[in-house]
């Protein structure tokens, strides 16, 4: 028999907000526990919501960014149920009417290109964070109330290649919207993943299995596609599936039981009556996606028009403050092309080597940008480049200063230069001798011996040119 | 010279003349206050009345508040002194921050010196199912009657002359019907035009910060101080706020005024029917227009179940936050679970526990549409019809309870079908977020009772200009228990 | 609707996180029979269950957000005064199994 896998996920994407959903306290990460909270985050009583203008704009973005309907009348609902996390007993979220609804996304597989639905996106807020002692355990209320952002998926995926695809392209859009870190293994970025088997061609659902606790894209693909021939093979057997809820297990990359599903929980939602509804004007709307940051689409396109090719382009766009280097650097004025071929080459080992994040290069964009104009302008050559922008990095000057002080300036002048080469020629007549009997090397020779006198500053495109020059008119 | 018995206006006159100083007055209220034997106190904050009289802001001098003594109900957020909604479970809790509403008395120069009594966690509406226990009404010395709940021990301490004014909160009728047992003007704004911040929360959607006063005239006055926006309540109204003293003195001429005749009838004593009539009558030889109109009687029987199914299911999650982790009296227990259980299985009454599984019933899947949704369907209906006698007239006027205060034998909180109009209609201002007052109107065996009055939302200057014209004709007003009555 | 019956209300108080006295339950099942038929006779007024469910007391809708402006958050020991166990900054509970 053969068997379909029918996935959806839930994402959860941490906001990296000012202060929180329904709070003034700061959003930081590493704080000391407890020191980031006021007194919404506590619950304490008679205490009252207030909705974060960014955290909704965020919301409009990325709903925009997944081609969703938005609805522009912001109305939020309690969850009803009690745990050691949550400090209300409730946690507000919009249950009936989420801002987006109704979008999808185009990935691309192995297999071509696949649109993904998706269902709703909605607002809420993050609970506390435990730390599980083995007696105990210790609450920090720094994490509850930080907003959130939660993309449910149509379950229109069918393998785990498509489900990390799909988690690759939401991460990149939250990312470089400057929504979230988007980062899995801090759980800013948090994915359930519901899968369940069903026979080719057949229209019925399975039973649905839940996995929790996957902190990296590759551990979402290794989980279902070992969930689908876990599944299979029970099928296959004449068993049933339980309806489950299992956790990835690092080690052995097998998913694990962690309970068995009784009944659904019955949350008891209602509208939250703390928070008036919240109309968002047209022009709100349509302000909080014109101003919203470039999307890695987008970008890549506009990349390939600036002339680059289809890998660097995508090298680039593979991490937003990368490709938002890249376009500071672009601001030089100077060749796309060559930028790439740096930002690519030259920068990117240099982080890799000491594990920096471009954020904290002490090379500004721009500052390379003019290295770069140097180039073009043949004012150093790109070894000299290279040693320039080393100096760059070690002592965060400028390049036209460096390559004063390190003395590299080319002899670019035409003037000074010919007077060398005719020095030069004039002291080796049988070498223009033997280029004009069709000894091309001799040229070399020439070549040699003015670079010798201008102790290498000669720009060497403009000196080849000058030498055949003089030569031709003997 | 007594000074605690006496209206704003009065104290404040006092004050400018140099007839008496803040201290005095503060030192007078402490003093009444420990020789209460109502139960009208949950914590006397003495020395932190007389830090504030020394910090006293002499700019503000003109303020009719600067330098007034005023309680708080033990449901409003006070920072660095005890609250404790009088449950056991928020024995011991001491706020960070004090309520928005605490905020702009004490900027208006009052003082605060005692928290008062109050049904536990303001669900009930007999001022006897409180931590301390019964309150009892100043008015009747033998101590057999409730003053009425839920904000009984800011009406007793009124009704003792301890201070002027003090600050209650009304979800169903929680200001205005311990005022008709009182004899004190009880008032309730439009729902948002007082920051519900730092009030402790019974049901949002029908939660009212209001308060007791001697007469008409100091309500009014004290709504200018708190009335207005406030950032950190999202249901607190952008509209502006007006004088709302300016008109109070504009008469009744053209007014129109509707009596509900489903209401009316549901009462029986003919005391009360007989003094409501006369206010009638001067209102209408004043130049007002009052007419009895109707209300389907069935809307009227449903207000009760309606408020019972929606105010339960919002309280249930509302103090879903007091579970002993963060704050309040926690209980130990061997897991998370346990001390959750622990704590609340011991810090609610049974009464309160009853109710929060009422509204948890109301809120389940599979009752929702039966219980809490058909509640919700019930009260548009319910605001609609009223809505539509606000349509034709400037107020709604009946009488605020169906009789003077009940024996304190008998009144249980338990629900029940009796006086279920009568005793219970005054939830509609809650439902519709109206402006509403209560006023004394008259006596029985010294026993006082009040009357209501409703306009539609925002429109508080109206109210009180009717109001005010109803207190000139009774001549009831700045009324204190006395000793020995 | 769910059937009210002791077992029902007592699940549904373990849901809320407390327990009560058989007494008290017996109590409530008599409170219940009260409201269940008043509600019941809520469901036979006329245009009751066309009526749309009302949350607020009248429009109220409103066009504010807050600004994304982070204040001075709390002290901590101010904001720990009220938790009975505290630990290293911290708020313990006996450990939370997952």
């Amino acid at each position: 028999m053969e068997f379909e896998a029918v996935i959806g996920l839930e994402i959860h994407v941490e906001m990296k907000t000012k202060s929180k959903m329904f709070s003034s306290a700061p959003v930081t990460f590493g704080s000391d526990p407890n020191t980031q909270i006021n007194p919404i985050d506590m619950a304490f009583p008679g205490t009252l919501p207030q909705v974060n203008k960014q955290a909704v704009i965020n919301a409009i973005r990325v709903s925009h960014a997944l081609n969703m309907k938005i609805d522009n009348l912001v109305v939020f609902e309690r969850k009803n149920y009690f745990y050691s996390d949550l400090p209300k007993g409730y946690q507000i979220t919009q249950q009936f009417r989420p801002i987006g609804s109704d979008g999808y996304l185009t990935i691309q597989t192995s297999q071509g290109e696949k649109r993904i639905g998706i269902e709703r996106l909605h607002m809420e807020e993050d609970t506390c964070k435990q730390l599980h002692s083995w007696d105990f355990s210790l609450l920090d209320y720094n994490r509850a109330g930080i907003p959130l952002i939660e993309i449910v998926s149509l379950p229109e995926m069918r393998s785990g290649e498509e489900a990390a695809k799909y988690v690759e392209k939401i991460r990149s859009i939250v990312t470089f919207l400057d929504v979230s870190d988007g980062k899995m293994e801090e759980g800013s970025l948090r994915c359930d993943v519901n899968i369940s088997l069903r026979e080719k061609g057949s229209t019925k659902f399975g039973t649905k299995v839940e996995i929790k606790n996957l902190n990296s894209i590759n551990n979402i693909q290794k989980a279902i596609d070992f969930e689908i021939s876990r599944q299979s093979i029970i099928l296959e057997f004449g068993g049933h599936i339980e309806q489950e809820t299992r956790r990835f297990d690092e080690g052995s990359k097998e998913t694990v039981l962690m309970r068995v599903k009784t009944d659904a929980v019955d949350y008891k939602y209602f509208t939250d009556p703390n928070i008036a509804p919240i109309k968002l004007s047209k022009e709100f709307i349509e302000e909080a996606i014109k101003s919203s940051p470039e999307l890695a689409e987008s970008k890549l396109k506009r990349y390939k028009e600036l002339g680059l090719n289809e890998y660097d382009s995508s090298l680039l766009i593979a991490d937003k403050d990368i490709s938002n280097y890249f376009d500071s650097g672009l601001k030089s004025g100077c060749s796309a092309k060559l930028l790439a071929n740096w930002v690519i080459g030259d920068v990117q080992s240099c982080l890799n080597k000491d594990g920096e994040s471009i954020k904290a290069f002490p090379v500004s964009a721009l500052s390379l940008g003019k290295l770069i104009l140097l180039v073009e302008k043949n004012e150093v050559s790109n070894k000299q480049a290279r040693e320039v922008f080393a100096k760059m990095i070690e002592t965060g000057k400028e390049a036209n200063e460096l390559v004063k002080e390190m003395g590299l300036s080319q002899v670019s002048d035409t003037g000074e230069l010919l007077s060398i080469i005719k020095e030069v020629i004039d002291a080796n007549p049988q070498s223009v001798i033997d280029y004009k009997a069709g000894k091309d090397r001799a040229i070399g020779f020439i070549v040699g011996q003015v670079m010798k006198k201008t102790q290498g500053k000669a720009n060497p495109a403009l000196a080849n040119k000058l030498i055949l020059e003089e030569i031709n008119r003997r | 010279m007594e000074y605690m018995n006496k209206s704003l206006t009065q104290i404040h006159n006092a004050l400018i003349k140099g007839e008496v100083t803040p201290l005095e007055l503060v030192k007078e209220a402490i003093e009444k206050a420990k020789k209460d034997d109502n139960n009208a106190f949950e914590y006397i904050c003495e020395k932190e009345a007389l830090e504030a009289v020394k910090k006293l802001d002499e700019s503000n001098k003109d303020s009719l508040l600067w330098g007034v003594p005023v309680v708080i109900k033990d449901n409003y957020s006070t920072k660095d002194i005890p609250t404790t909604a009088s449950s056991n479970i928020l024995n011991g809790y001491v706020p960070v921050f004090s309520a928005e509403a605490v905020i702009r008395l004490e900027k208006a120069g009052a003082i605060v010196i005692a928290k008062t009594t109050m049904d536990e966690l303001a669900m009930g509406g007999s001022g006897t199912t409180g931590h301390l226990g019964v309150t009892y009404n100043p008015w009747d010395k033998s101590k057999t009657r409730i003053v009425g709940g839920s904000s009984c021990g800011s009406a007793a301490a009124m009704a003792s002359g301890i201070v002027p004014i003090a600050l209650g909160s009304d979800t169903g009728d929680s200001v205005r019907k311990p005022a008709s047992y009182a004899a004190l003007v009880g008032f309730k704004p439009t729902w948002g035009r007082i920051s519900r911040f730092g009030l402790f929360p019974f049901a949002t959607s029908l939660d009212h910060v209001g308060y007791f006063s001697r007469n008409v005239y100091d309500s009014a006055y004290l709504l200018n101080v708190l009335a207005g926006h406030d950032d950190k309540d999202f249901s607190s109204s952008f509209k502006e706020v007006n004088d709302y003293t300016s008109k109070i003195n504009e008469g009744v001429i053209n007014k129109r005024i509707a009596v509900i005749k489903g209401i009316i009838d549901s009462i029986k004593d003919k005391t009360v029917l007989a003094s409501f009539d006369e206010s009638i009558n001067y209102l209408k030889k004043q130049g007002a227009t009052v007419d009895v109109v109707e209300i389907d009687i069935n809307l009227l029987k449903s207000i009760f179940p309606t408020y019972v199914i929606i105010s339960c299911a919002e309280a249930t999650s509302n103090n879903a936050n007091l579970d002993g982790i963060k704050f309040g009296n926690r209980i130990e227990g061997e897991s998370f679970e346990e001390v959750m259980m622990n704590t609340r299985t011991n810090g609610f009454s049974p009464l309160i526990k009853r109710r929060f599984v009422i509204g948890s019933f109301s809120l389940m899947r599979e009752n929702q549409d039966e219980l809490f949704v058909r509640a919700q369907k019930c009260r548009r209906m319910i605001v609609d019809a009223f809505n539509k006698v606000f349509e034709k007239y400037d107020a709604i006027y009946c009488p605020a309870s169906p009789s003077i205060a009940p024996l304190i034998k008998g009144s249980s909180d338990t629900l029940s079908d009796e006086y279920l109009i009568a005793d219970n209609y005054m939830a509609f201002g809650n439902m519709g977020g109206y402006p509403s007052i209560t006023l004394p109107i008259g006596f029985e065996n010294n026993m006082p009772f009040g009357a209501n009055l409703t306009c539609k939302p925002f429109d508080e200057a109206n109210l009180f200009s009717i109001a005010n014209e109803i207190e000139k004709g009774t001549g009831l007003k700045d009324l204190v228990a006395k000793e020995g009555r | 609707m769910k059937n009210i019956n002791k077992e029902t209300l007592k699940m549904a108080a373990n849901k809320l996180m407390f327990d009560m006295s058989e007494e008290q339950y017996n109590h409530l099942l008599n409170e219940f029979d009260v409201i269940v038929s008043q509600m019941n006779l809520i469901g036979k007024i006329e245009g009751v269950d066309n009526a749309t469910p009302m949350t607020f007391p009248f429009d109220v809708t409103s066009t504010k957000l807050r600004e994304d402006v982070a204040t001075t958050p709390l002290d901590r020991d101010v904001a720990l005064r009220n938790a009975k166990d505290v630990v290293d900054g911290q708020i313990r509970l006996p450990r939370v199994v997952k």
